[in-house]
């Protein structure tokens, strides 16, 4: 059961990013990931806060479906990664290189905010 | 690439549609992966950060990033990104299976154990993210 909610959780988490994605390049035509930054940054910042508050709960199967499910889907490694590898191999370097180093950044500094506001 | 930057009705719910689903399979497999490495340590009093590094998540990212860089640099390379293979294969399926708030909650529970163990995981994570960018691209290379 807990598996199934995980994975209902991570479409719908799939399904906002991709909203988020939709609506940035309807209004901003870019072949830039500004909403792929964007939403690993919110589910970043989510999953500090649920972290925060679940984490050692007794509520396991809660802190499976919001951290595996629901962040897990906002939230991509795989775009982060590739979309600037491709990016650089269009010879955009600097744009490349900016995405890698402060899309951690800023998803980190969200995770801690997360867990702040949960504090 | 902008094209078809808006959808009509049916074909927003299509995209929808295939986001839910590529993110559902996505999303199960990566469960299913990370539980696999779930058994508890038989020594747990003697957990040290080293014991922690997520391993499964940090595999299933590098090869998530290889693949959708492959992907996107061949067979849906002049998809546009509302394209319904490109939205159920990138942003459903390895959008799920890949996480990248999964791995900051790893790194927070190392960051207790080793405040240096989790720097390290985390450049570890960064540079494996860019070599698997780097080897999706190399089969196009001329």
């Amino acid at each position: 059961m807990t598996l199934l909610l995980v994975s209902l959780f991570g479409a719908v988490g799939c399904v906002v990013r991709y909203l988020f994605e939709y609506a940035v390049r309807r209004h901003h035509p870019t072949q830039r990931p500004w909403a792929t930054v964007a939403a690993n940054a919110l589910g970043s910042g989510i999953a500090g806060y649920a972290a925060y508050r679940l984490i050692g709960s007794a509520d396991a199967q809660l802190r499976d479906v919001v951290l595996t499910g629901f962040c897990g889907g906002l939230t991509t490694f795989s775009s982060a990664f590739a979309i600037p590898a491709i990016i650089q191999r269009e010879h955009h370097w600097g744009y490349s290189l900016t995405l890698i180093v402060t899309t951690p950044l800023l998803c980190a500094g969200f995770f801690v905010l997360g867990m702040s506001l949960a504090h | 690439m902008s094209a078809n930057a808006t959808l009509k009705p049916r074909e927003f719910v299509m995209a929808l549609s295939s986001a839910a689903l590529g993110g559902f399979v996505g999303t199960l497999l990566r469960d299913l992966l990370i539980k696999l490495d779930d058994f508890p340590s038989a020594t747990s009093s003697l957990v040290t950060w080293t014991h922690e590094i997520p391993w499964p998540l940090l595999i299933i990212n590098f090869v998530g990033v290889f693949l959708a860089t492959r992907l996107l640099r061949g067979p849906l390379r002049h998809r546009d990104p509302n394209n319904l293979s490109r939205v159920l294969v990138i942003t459903g399926f390895f959008g799920g299976v890949t996480s990248y708030s999964g791995l900051f909650v790893d790194l927070a529970q190392i960051w207790h154990l080793s405040v240096g163990g989790s720097i390290l995981v985390a450049l570890g994570a960064i540079v494996s993210g860019v070599a698997g960018g780097w080897l999706g691209l190399l089969e196009w290379r001329r």
